[in-house]
């Protein structure tokens, strides 16, 4: 006879408490089983690594359709941008992406955005202490990638919170969720604006998306989630690995001395990064039948589930040692961008930036320190930072 | 021996597969994944098989 523990869990995973340190948490949730029922907010919980690889592989089942964020509100005003469609028709608007930012394409660029980051380490070198989000992880993006995707140079600044409030604004029923509206209102307002006046750089990567909707590709609504696509994926993901990687190595030094003693490392610690402070932690997927993960955990169909890049990020039963940070490890495997047909068509670039400022930093950096409690940017389904005093010398 | 399967309208053409296994997996003009062997020789397989789960949109798979 064999006894089966009930798979539900009335954690809060969107509590500050869980936002803060959601670690501990995921793991008792692997623990629990490859499925979850989280009743505080009528979700499924996949967080084994193995199980999220495999619902991200199969679209069929974990349909993006009926929208990845955890709200009615997000998926209706949301429902004709990338992200939020399964193929063919996503087949084929991916492809407005993925023609710029393959890393063929995004060739010519590179040598912008390493020199770039060469001066931004030299300047930052002579001023010794700095925040490490506002000064340095903001940079590349606000400056050198709104110049790709063509943005007009005012209002760049106003985009960075108004991303941030996207992702927000994609969580469960909650206070934080609710804050955001005003943010995205503004967000989604800013971009038809934008589109309207065609306001954009001719030959930049929105550029592309206007040509499209003119040629009658793709409808309004979906030019400005595409445009919408660049520009906050565009922010807060590289903001917060670029912000990571300096916590990180201001807490494992003689990590940060092996990549200044080898920095043919630096792709393998970017992989490292992404996969112990994944940028993004959550979306979501709605299954189409039912689906039978093992243990007793039977979702229904018609269920809104979570595949957690962070929680499988730190799957034990993938990754030895999970919790260790070790620029050794190259887990290329890693779920941080996503995996199959919705993987982060952007990862290029963000590999671009970051490896640009990880090189032009360990060429002249011998020490990473924080000079003050760093502040998390609590958000639904971002990780990062407010902010992050530091001193380099 | 194994066999890879690749599915040309997924590749994003990251060319990770490339850098895991130069010997079976190569880009063509249009940066696009093509690989280089019918089959995958034993003393490779492991490399070849790691290098398909390197592939961050599902382009490739492993059959027998």
């Amino acid at each position: 006879m064999t006894t089966t523990t009930p798979l539900t869990s009335d954690l809060d995973l969107f509590s500050d408490e869980a936002l803060t340190d959601p670690y501990p948490h995921y793991k008792a949730l692997r623990d629990l089983g490859p499925a979850v029922h989280l009743t505080r907010h009528g979700l499924w919980f996949i967080s084994r690594y193995e199980q999220v690889r495999s619902a991200l592989g199969d679209w069929e089942t974990f349909s993006s359709g009926r929208g990845i964020g955890l709200n009615d509100g997000f998926n209706d005003a949301w429902g004709s941008a990338l992200i939020n469609m399964d193929p063919p028709a996503q087949t084929e608007q991916r492809k407005l992406f993925t023609d710029r930012l393959s890393p063929r394409a995004l060739r010519p660029v590179a040598a912008d955005i390493d020199r770039r980051a060469d001066q931004l380490a030299a300047d930052l070198v002579t001023r010794g202490s700095f925040d490490a989000v506002t000064d340095l992880a903001q940079d590349l993006p606000v400056h050198v990638i709104m110049d790709l995707i063509g943005w007009p140079t005012e209002g760049r600044d106003q985009l960075l919170d108004m991303a941030a409030g996207w992702f927000d604004s994609a969580g469960p029923a909650c206070p934080r969720t609710a804050a955001s509206v005003p943010k995205v209102e503004a967000l989604m307002g800013y971009l038809a604006e934008v589109v309207a006046k065609e306001n954009l750089v001719p030959g930049g990567f929105g550029w592309t998306l206007l040509e499209a909707h003119k040629a009658g590709q793709i409808p309004v609504e979906g030019a400005i989630g595409l445009l919408a696509g660049y520009v906050v994926a565009a922010f807060d993901t590289t903001i917060s690995t670029i912000s990571s990687s300096m916590w990180l190595f201001a807490r494992h030094p003689e990590q940060w001395d092996l990549l200044r003693s080898e920095p043919s490392l630096v792709p393998a610690a970017f992989n490292e990064i992404v996969r112990i402070e994944s940028p993004i932690q959550v979306f979501s997927r709605t299954t189409t039948r039912e689906v039978d993960l093992g243990e007793g955990a039977v979702i229904p169909a018609g269920a809104r589930v979570l595949h957690s890049y962070g929680a499988a990020n730190r799957d034990e039963r993938h990754f030895p040692d999970p919790d260790r940070f070790d620029i050794r490890r190259n887990p290329v495997d890693h779920l941080g961008f996503g995996y199959g047909n919705h993987a982060c068509a952007g990862q290029g670039l963000a590999r671009l930036e970051t490896h640009a400022v990880l090189k032009a930093l360990a060429a002249r950096v011998q020490r990473i320190e924080l000079t003050g409690e760093p502040v998390r940017a609590l958000n639904n389904i971002t990780r990062g930072f407010q902010s992050l005093p530091v001193r380099i010398h | 021996m194994v066999h890879i399967e690749v599915d040309g309208s997924r590749c994003d053409g990251f060319g990770f597969c490339e850098q895991a296994a130069p010997e079976v997996f190569g880009l063509d003009d249009d940066g696009v994944v093509t690989v280089l062997v019918a089959e995958v020789p034993d003393e490779l397989s492991e490399k070849a098989e790691a290098a398909t789960r390197a592939c961050p949109v599902a382009a490739l798979r492993i059959g027998r």
